[in-house]
């Protein structure tokens, strides 16, 4: 599915370059579940984004090579990684507030990815049924607007009663009526095309009450329903592939097991490949079934979960595995490393 | 809270800001002359005076006067007004409309450049076209308006053949045949009504210039924001989901950019209306524009007294309107705020004890007077319980007195003719610190050696920082040089007044400039280097010298605010509370008054017009903007998780105060304190320009301009020319400057 090869890639900061990847190799099957541990810094998250030309400005991939499906993507052009991202790759992100825009509704940023991505199924479901495509409700402005121009008119007329001109109020009080029979004309539309596959790419990540939810804002959300439209929004474009970028860091511990959860169903049940991304080895344990230590901007040991865990190669990834906190007398012993800072 | 209910509550809100602003302008009143002086002509008898000082209640105690003066403004009755020959109201309402078709124009063409110019100048960060933009923008906050007026009108007049002074050509609008009806007094929308394109176009020819000139400025401000928000929006998480959907670089931009952009954007689109205000005085009057601006100045240069009052009143009133739709848009746009929280207490007392006096005002003003004194003496007792109260409960408090008491000091102190005194002998003080602390201060030099690199790099990166700091420095050298680079004459006996220089010219005549081919044969100089007024005052002399009185008001006048802000800002953000709230009505009330008109109105009732007024006045109309920064920042940082370690560790107010919280705020302080260096230099040479500030032949730019305009009808460009572009550079530098350090001290920029 991905193959990532010798992947360099540099930062250019005041202080000088920062070598973030000194020559990544990863292959990544159909259908598997592959984690990505490391500590802060190592090089995880630069990877999946460097995969997908997605960096910040600063950064710039120097060297390697990135195939996907059998496609050399490297120097893809700008319009050809446009394809890929959304709609054979979708990507969750670590704090899903803060990835959501928050001045667009559920439902709009479900939306952008489907017309992107899957125009032709929605045009289908809109012939079939027989629904408007895109926007039933086109004027439809949300009550936050309705009441800014009726603050707007009212002022004005106010203003102009107290300088006497009554006759210049007369335009602003028509602007209100005419909201008002608006809103009487456009009481009941059908729902278009676009709104149910959003209802029901919501629905596809166990959200009670999807219809409510696509027309609320992110922030209106608890952290796992947000971590939950994340990858709805990941999924909707048909992706064969889901990056997981730390995704249940930001959560608290019941909601991560029902998040990991959900991802393993729906990779189960679309047999998607998935690059989980992740600094909690327990993760990976529950989830992955083969597993890469990352170390410094490289790739140190990979293998499969049992045969890392049982019988690691690595000092670091020796260390690691001794890291996590374990029940009983031995619970508070720190291994030693060597370099401070490395764990 | 439903959106219906926060927009009742800001109306209602509006009422007690409303009352405050009558206080000032019933305040205003009382430092003027004869209050009976618009009834009172030459024939007028002692009798007659009488009667008409009976009539009017001038004799009556205060409380009574100012209730009588409330009542008459909520039953419309604003006075006579010499100046328009009519009632206020009436002139109010005709003057308005044309004010507002030019305010109106100006902001669609500010708001409709600006945003686009913005986003762009963001996509392009430190690239030439971000350079440009930003140049073009700073240039509209440094060019002072009445220059650039001044400017387009003189090109206007020398190349075109445009009519340009009042609103439209009277013989074309208002005499048959052509005569059309003006129903609206939008005079385009009423060309449009009756279809005639040349009255359309000569109401556009007319309004073009001033329009121009009005939007320029708000359109510098709304640029600059939207870019430094853009730059913001750009980093965030959600732009980076929003591109691995696979959305073109242009639709992130403008579909998930833009709009989170626009959010802080609008809030300063009330402040850009209030610039409007200010800008039309300006450009109303140079263009003789017949709205409320170049009223108020008329009235305010002939005493008009009821007039002034009605303008202030009117302004602070459209305004707070003006806040309010945009406040309003704001809470649309961001679907994440809070509508307001819950009803306090003390808000609702506010209002309803406003609303109260009102009628009761209305109705009856001896029960008003009643009721007013007793709200008012109640509301002291219970002040100062309150603060005692807290005094005598928490003992250690006492520190934010001396806190005050050493700021007024401060004050004083700047103020007071000693300054220099004082900056010499507090830098003698800290290098003798230094000195006694040698091996501290090498020990830290290292770091700070590292840091002052990093500076340098940073301003290396950025030509127009370098620029700023060239221009400042300049100007700087200038004002220290003055003696050297422009000699006063011998018999001059004060440098700072022209009226008494005269080098080579006794004549008092006027002359153009001969810049470098002054020197004549014979080696003597004998022409004006850059020219001189129609009285003979040598214009480069004025420049150099008037660079003087501008360092000296810029400085005193940012000092003195910079302290009073930060202390009150600092000590209201961190206890909130009670004192909080009541300061910040008191600012509400300060800053509903657009500055330009609160300074001028200052000056003009005052009929004060030494530079020291000048100062007074500008200190008042600065000192409640920063404050509301500071108190913003401090208000910000008092929730931060580390002031409550620091009260963890036992750490008191005062060392809270001052290690924790002016400290994190001091960037802004700085940042704002040198941009305003540049403003108030602006607001200064506004008021020269319009006669107000400093003796008639005071060594300032604003003047020297304003006499050029007198000049202009004699071919004069270098009258108005030169002053301006001194001011302008000046702003020019100290905004750069500003802009660079804020990027040198702000940490996210370090990359």
């Amino acid at each position: 599915m991905l193959e990532i090869e010798d992947l360099k890639t540099n930062f250019n900061t005041y202080d000088g370059v920062v070598k973030a990847l000194n020559g990544v190799n990863l292959t990544i099957k159909d259908g598997e579940i592959f984690g990505l541990v490391g500590e802060t810094g190592s090089g995880k998250s630069v990877t999946c984004y460097s995969a997908l030309k997605l960096l910040p400005k600063t950064g710039e991939v120097v060297g390697g090579k990135i195939v996907l499906n059998g496609e050399d993507i490297t120097h893809a052009s700008e319009a050809r990684l446009r394809q890929i991202r959304g709609g054979e790759v979708g990507i969750i992100f670590q704090d899903p507030l803060s990835a959501l825009n928050p001045v667009m509704t559920v439902n709009e940023q479900i939306g952008e990815i489907l017309v992107l991505h899957q125009d032709e199924e929605i045009r289908k479901l809109a012939s079939e049924k027989e629904i408007p495509t895109y926007k039933s409700k086109k004027f439809q402005a949300s009550p936050g607007i309705e009441f800014t121009i009726l603050a707007f008119c009212i002022s004005f007329i106010s203003l102009f009663i107290m300088l006497g001109q009554f006759t210049f109020s007369l335009p602003f009080l028509l602007v209100i009526g005419m909201m008002f029979l608006r809103n009487y004309l456009q009481k009941d539309l059908p729902q278009s095309a676009l709104d149910l596959i959003v209802i029901d790419a919501l629905s596809r990540v166990k959200l009670p009450n999807p219809k409510q939810i696509a027309s609320s804002y992110p922030h209106e959300l608890s952290g796992g329903m947000q971590q939950r439209v994340m990858i709805a929004m990941a999924l909707a474009g048909k992706a064969k592939m889901l990056i997981a970028d730390e995704p249940t860091t930001a959560l608290d511990v019941t909601i991560q097991a029902q998040i990991l959860q959900l991802i393993k169903d729906i990779q189960r049940e679309e047999n998607m490949s998935v690059l989980l991304i992740t600094h909690d080895l327990g993760v990976v344990a529950e989830t992955c079934e083969k597993v890469a230590v990352m170390y410094k901007g490289k790739i140190i040991e990979e293998g499969l979960v049992d045969q890392i865990f049982k019988n690691p190669q690595h000092e670091y990834t020796k260390a690691l595995i001794e890291a996590i906190p374990k029940g009983g007398k031995e619970r508070l012993k720190v291994p030693d490393v060597g370099e401070p800072g490395a764990i | 809270m439903k959106l219906w209910v926060y927009v009742l509550r800001r109306l209602a809100l509006t009422i007690p800001v409303m009352l405050g602003v009558t206080f000032i302008t019933f305040f205003l009143s009382l430092q003027m002359g004869d209050p009976l002086a618009a009834y009172v002509t030459e024939r007028t008898t002692d009798e007659q005076y009488d009667m008409l000082a009976e009539k009017h209640g001038v004799n009556e105690p205060l409380p009574v006067r100012y209730t009588a003066y409330l009542r008459s403004i909520i039953t419309f009755d604003w006075g006579y007004s010499q100046i328009a020959m009519d009632d206020v109201s009436n002139a109010l309402r005709d003057k308005f409309a044309a004010t507002l078709e030019l305010s109106i124009l100006a902001f669609i063409v500010a708001v409709a450049t600006a945003v686009p110019l913005g986003i762009f100048s963001s996509i392009r960060q430190n690239k030439w076209e971000d350079h440009a933009i930003r140049l073009f923008a700073l240039m509209g906050s440094a060019i002072p308006i009445f220059w650039l007026a001044l400017f387009l009108q003189f090109m206007a007049a020398t190349y075109t053949d445009w009519e340009i002074s009042q609103r439209v050509d009277a013989k074309l609008w208002y005499t048959e045949p052509t005569q059309i009806d003006t129903p609206t007094n939008f005079l385009l929308i009423d060309a449009i009504a009756a279809g005639s394109w040349i009255h359309f176009k000569d109401a556009l020819q007319h309004m073009i210039l001033p329009a121009t000139v009005l939007a320029y400025g708000s359109m510098a401000t709304i640029i600059r924001l939207m870019r430094g928000n853009m730059l913001d929006v750009l980093g965030q998480d959600y732009i980076r989901t929003a591109k691995s959907k696979g959305l073109t670089e242009k639709q992130v931009t403008y579909k998930h950019g833009a709009p989170n952009a626009m959010i802080p954007t609008t809030t300063i689109l009330g402040m850009g209306f209030a610039g409007l205000i200010n800008g039309s005085v300006l450009t109303e009057t140079i263009f003789t524009w017949p709205g409320l601006g170049s009223w108020a100045i008329t009235a305010m240069r002939s005493m008009d007294i009821s007039a002034i009052l009605a303008y202030t009143l009117f302004s602070a009133f459209l305004y707070i309107i003006a806040n309010l739709i945009v406040d309003i848009l704001y809470a649309f746009l961001d679907p994440r705020v809070e509508l307001g929280g819950h009803l306090s207490f003390a808000e609702i007392a506010i209002v309803s004890v406003s609303i109260l006096m009102l009628i009761i005002t209305y109705f009856s003003i001896s029960v008003a007077v009643w009721f007013g004194s007793f709200i008012l003496l109640a509301f002291i007792i219970l002040t100062v319980y309150s603060i005692v109260h807290r005094f005598i409960k928490n003992p250690d408090d006492l520190w934010v007195l001396f806190l005050f008491l050493g700021t007024s000091f401060i004050v004083w102190s700047i103020l007071s003719d000693y300054f220099m005194t004082i900056i010499y002998i507090s830098t003698i003080i800290y290098v003798l610190y230094l000195v006694y602390n040698r091996e501290n201060v090498s020990e830290n030099l290292g770091p700070k050696f590292d840091e002052f690199q990093r500076a340098l790099y940073q301003i290396k990166k950025n030509p127009l920082t370098i620029l700023g700091l060239f221009l400042v420095l300049s100007l700087l050298s200038i004002a220290l040089f003055a003696p050297w680079l422009a000699p006063p004459s011998e018999t001059q006996r004060d440098p700072m007044r022209m009226e008494e220089h005269f080098e080579f010219n006794q004549q008092r005549n006027f002359q153009p400039p001969c810049y470098f081919s002054c020197t004549a044969d014979s080696g003597e100089v004998d022409g004006y280097v850059l020219g001189s007024t129609d009285r003979g005052y040598d214009i480069y002399y004025g420049i150099v010298w008037g660079s003087r009185t501008s360092l000296d008001v810029a400085v005193k006048v940012v000092f003195t605010g910079t302290f009073i802000a930060v202390a009150i800002g600092a000590v209201s953000g961190y206890y909130g509370g009670r004192v909080d709230d009541v300061i910040m009505r008191i600012t509400d009330v300060f800053i509903a008054i657009p500055g330009l008109v609160l300074a001028l109105a200052i000056i003009a009732v005052t009929e004060d017009n030494s530079i020291e007024m000048l100062m007074y006045a500008l200190i008042i109309v600065w000192w409640p903007g920063f404050t509301r920064i500071i108190r913003a920042e401090a208000l910000r940082i008092r929730n931060l998780p580390y002031i409550e370690a620091a009260k963890a560790a036992g750490a008191s107010d005062f060392r809270i105060i001052f290690m924790h919280i002016i400290p994190n705020c001091i960037t802004s302080i700085i940042v704002i304190a040198t941009m305003d260096m540049g403003g108030i230099v602006l607001s200064l040479a506004a008021l020269g320009f319009l006669g107000f500030g400093g003796g008639p032949d005071l060594a300032e730019w604003g003047k020297l301009v304003s006499f050029g305009q007198d000049d202009m009808l004699l071919g004069s460009w270098w009258g108005f020319f030169f002053p301006g572009l001194a001011v302008a550079l000046w702003a020019l530098g100290f905004y750069l400057l500003g802009d660079g350090i804020r990027d040198i001290l702000d940490p996210k920029q370090r990359n």
